[in-house]
């Protein structure tokens, strides 16, 4: 993959250009952008007949090894890469470690490897096991080994530890690289570790970005999803400013952190390009709906909508009206709307639905940059917010 | 004069099988037809446009939670305009509405639960459960009847059967749109011939649009269930459809196709798919058995629907051992699995080869002719003999 700036902030962020996105080179992506969330290699709850159905899903699909990794051997054996496998052969398929929206059970990482999980249990994989199942899945892009089983409890040695150890990890993953064939066009994310060590992260950016790596993944400020508002750490957004301050322009930066709108307008000012779309999956397993209105001006409020055990279609008759409206242009089919309407009241329908949000902010969040009006959109989304 | 309105299209010439099809207010529905069992408008996970690519036309409305019942307006947004419902209060059989409703105590009145949502003590009268699915709309709607598990019998179940007649009139005379909604009655009888003659016999002379078999797959012995199916069959007039309550496994549904019934629901499709079981010809596959990890074919290379378009066994085994969704997607293909086999019945009816099929679908799923005693048996009754 190739990055290229198209334009800046003076605050970091930049809207850019992933090009030569895929292993065979011919996809372009615009960033800021999120991935598709993916649970076993599948959007969760969602058939791909439905999937298909929702409009503006990215084009790269994220796939954990937790639940997969357990699969690699039938997944060689079918030998045509872990997309086409699980049915996603229009996506770009980029392999992380972890499952975003889940805590990470802890403790289980050593110098030797890092502990992934599954409903199977626990997959402990060194580097050679982990380029055995990278090179059965064929990813476009690929989260190299990692130890980020840190947050901002971890003293300064256990933070000096992750840095090392991902940086070993990296090492023997550059190395073995050279001899594998099958993954020479696919593209190698780095890692950033370092919790909420500023001396840490700083060595650990410099240290990856020395390396072959054609992005970064900056994990380690929580172990897995933790629930917690990263921002509401003070020294957070100083500490990642100060990180992205160290790596290279001409490459994307990602992160997997659980995030609502608000929160990646702050973290794409900070210089994030590539989010994970976890925040909706996690807020349909709530039962929330993601109703917040993106448009500037907005044409009607609400951030988020309780579907808890009331029925909102019967009981409320004029919040009903209100989204039988609004919800009308969700999903791209048009007759698909009245569908969706009952995103409100069948229980696996608000994940379709939270989807299309949130990658319908995506696309407003990229307008927005693009004729200066970030500000009114973080505006817009803080009032809705706060009318709820 | 009734909402629905039968064309029976050609009758087997062997068996008592009929295709036919069913004029509902808002669908055609070719018989025999199977009803997938939806809550609360739609079918788990599935979108009003996978119901319809599937050709999915009528659908089983099933809610116990009463404050919680889709309203008209919902089964509007369902896509309403493209199928029918049949609403019921109950599930399978109609046991569930026993066994759920914490406290449910039965008089004369009607049936009296504690309400799931707050503990209150709600009275469900014949009366009020005709207000309800008049306010819900959907096409066929049940009397509420008096239901006691098939091991019961002497007094209470012949209380039962007496008073699901009784309370088939107060639901007559309570439907205030019999325009556009058929009220099929029940019949009760438990495992009793001599019962459900006697109910049959009073159901028959009401003015209503179709009927209803209840009390039966409470897990009774087979011997006896399809002998009380054939008794309510051999009563119930032959231009009026028969819906039989709560069966859906395939072997049932063939058998008693043959006995006469054009109609039925049942949760099972849906459920197993919950289990990772797929159903094809040859029985199921249980996805999450080993022997499909290297298994790169779909479930059935002869099934049409988008689970099978899409999706190999291979992947279905990773994903039914560790994620919710391949629940989602093997449902897709069971419903699609329900519905061909309904169709092929009915295909075969109007050929008069039903009982070719009846052999070859035994065939199929017997290879070894292991045939279970009782269909053999019940199939015998209509003179269809396996091979
Ligand atoms: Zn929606
Ligand atoms: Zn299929």
């Amino acid at each position: 993959m190739k990055f290229s700036v198209e334009k800046a902030l003076s605050s970091g962020g930049r809207l850019g250009l992933i090009t030569q996105a895929s292993k065979c080179g011919n996809i372009t992506l615009e960033t800021p952008m999120c991935t598709l969330f993916t649970k076993g290699g599948s959007a969760p709850h969602l058939h791909m007949d439905m999937l298909k159905r929702v409009a503006l899903v990215p084009d790269v699909a994220a796939m954990s090894l937790g639940s997969l990794a357990d699969h690699h051997e039938s997944v060689a054996e079918f030998g045509k890469g872990l997309g086409e496998f699980a049915a996603m052969k229009n996506k770009l398929v980029f392999t992380t470690l972890h499952d975003a929206s889940l805590a990470l059970a802890t403790g289980k990482n050593d110098n030797s490897g890092v502990a992934v999980w599954g409903k199977g249990g626990k997959i402990k994989l060194d580097t050679a096991l982990f380029m055995k199942v990278q090179e059965a899945f064929q990813p476009d892009w690929f989260q190299a080994m990692s130890d980020g089983d840190t947050d901002r409890e971890c003293g300064q040695k256990r933070l000096h530890k992750s840095v090392d150890r991902t940086l070993d990890f990296l090492d023997e993953i550059v190395e073995k690289m050279q001899n594998s064939q099958i993954l020479s066009k696919s593209s190698l994310i780095g890692v950033i570790e370092g919790g909420f060590s500023e001396v840490e992260r700083v060595r650990s950016a410099k240290e990856t970005a020395l390396r072959p790596v054609q992005g970064f993944l900056i994990e380690g400020f929580e172990k897995g999803n933790s629930g917690k508002d990263l921002f509401s750490h003070d020294t957070f957004s100083n500490i990642l400013t100060t990180t992205i301050k160290c790596l290279p322009e001409d490459k994307p930066r990602m992160m997997e952190t659980v995030w609502s709108p608000l929160q990646v307008i702050k973290a794409f000012r900070l210089g994030i390009d590539v989010f994970s779309s976890a925040y909706p999956h996690t807020l349909a397993e709530q039962g929330l709906a993601l109703v917040a209105d993106y448009s500037l001006p907005p044409s009607s409020q609400a951030a988020r909508l309780e579907l808890g055990c009331t029925n909102p279609c019967t009981e409320d008759q004029t919040l009903y009206t209100d989204l039988n409206i609004k919800f009308f242009l969700c999903f791209t089919m048009p007759n698909f709307a009245r569908g969706c309407i009952l995103c409100f009241t069948m229980p696996n329908f608000p994940k379709g639905h939270n989807f299309h949000q949130y990658f319908d902010f995506f696309h407003h969040l990229r307008k927005a940059v693009l004729e200066d009006k970030l500000d009114e959109l973080e505006q817009s989304l803080e009032q809705q917010n706060g009318n709820k | 004069n009734h909402a629905l309105s039968m064309t029976i299209l050609a009758e087997c010439s062997t068996s008592k099988a009929r295709a036919s099809v069913v004029r509902l207010p808002h669908a055609l529905v070719d018989t025999p037809v199977f009803m997938p069992v939806g809550t609360q408008g739609t079918l788990k996970g599935l979108v009003p446009d996978q119901l319809r690519e599937l050709d999915c036309r009528i659908m089983l409305g099933n809610t116990y939670h009463l404050g919680h019942r889709p309203g008209p307006d919902l089964l509007e947004k369902a896509g309403r305009q493209l199928f029918s419902y049949c609403f019921s209060f109950q599930d399978s059989g109609g046991f569930q509405m026993v066994s759920l409703l914490e406290l449910a105590e039965i008089t004369e009145e009607g049936v009296k639960f504690r309400s799931p949502h707050d503990g209150s003590e709600m009275l469900l009268t014949p009366e009020k459960s005709i207000e309800i699915q008049n306010s819900i709309g959907a096409d066929i709607i049940m009397q509420l009847d008096d239901v006691v598990h098939s091991s019961v019998s002497g007094p209470r179940l012949e209380e039962a059967m007496y008073r699901t007649i009784r309370w088939l009139d107060r639901c007559i005379k309570a439907h205030q749109r019999p325009k556009d909604q058929c009220l099929f009655p029940i019949v009760q009888g438990g495992l009793d011939a001599e019962l459900r003659t006697k109910c049959a016999h009073e159901l028959i002379k009401r003015d209503v649009g179709g009927y209803a078999i209840g009390g039966l797959s409470g897990g009774e012995e087979k011997a006896e269930f399809w002998r009380m199916v054939k008794i309510s069959t051999d009563l119930l007039p032959k231009e009026k459809p028969r819906y039989l309550m709560g069966v859906g496994f395939a072997v049932d549904l063939v058998v008693c196709v043959a006995l006469g019934c054009d109609m039925f629901d049942c949760v099972f499709p849906t459920r197993t798919a919950r289990f990772g079981c797929a159903l094809v010809k040859t029985g199921q596959l249980n996805l999450k058995s080993k022997t499909f990890a290297k298994d790169f074919r779909p479930i059935d290379s002869e099934c049409h629907c988008s689970t099978c378009q899409t999706y190999t066994r291979a992947y279905l085994h990773t994903l039914a051992n560790t994620e919710p969704a391949a629940c989602n997607i093997i449902t897709v293909h069971n419903v699609a699995y329900q519905l061909e086999l309904m169709r092929s019945m009915h295909q075969s009816i109007l050929q008069d080869k039903f009982p070719n099929f009846v052999q070859q679908f035994f065939l199929t799923l017997f290879p070894q002719k292991g045939y279970p005693n009782w269909a053999v048996e019940a199939l015998a009754s209509v003179n269809i003999h396996l091979l």
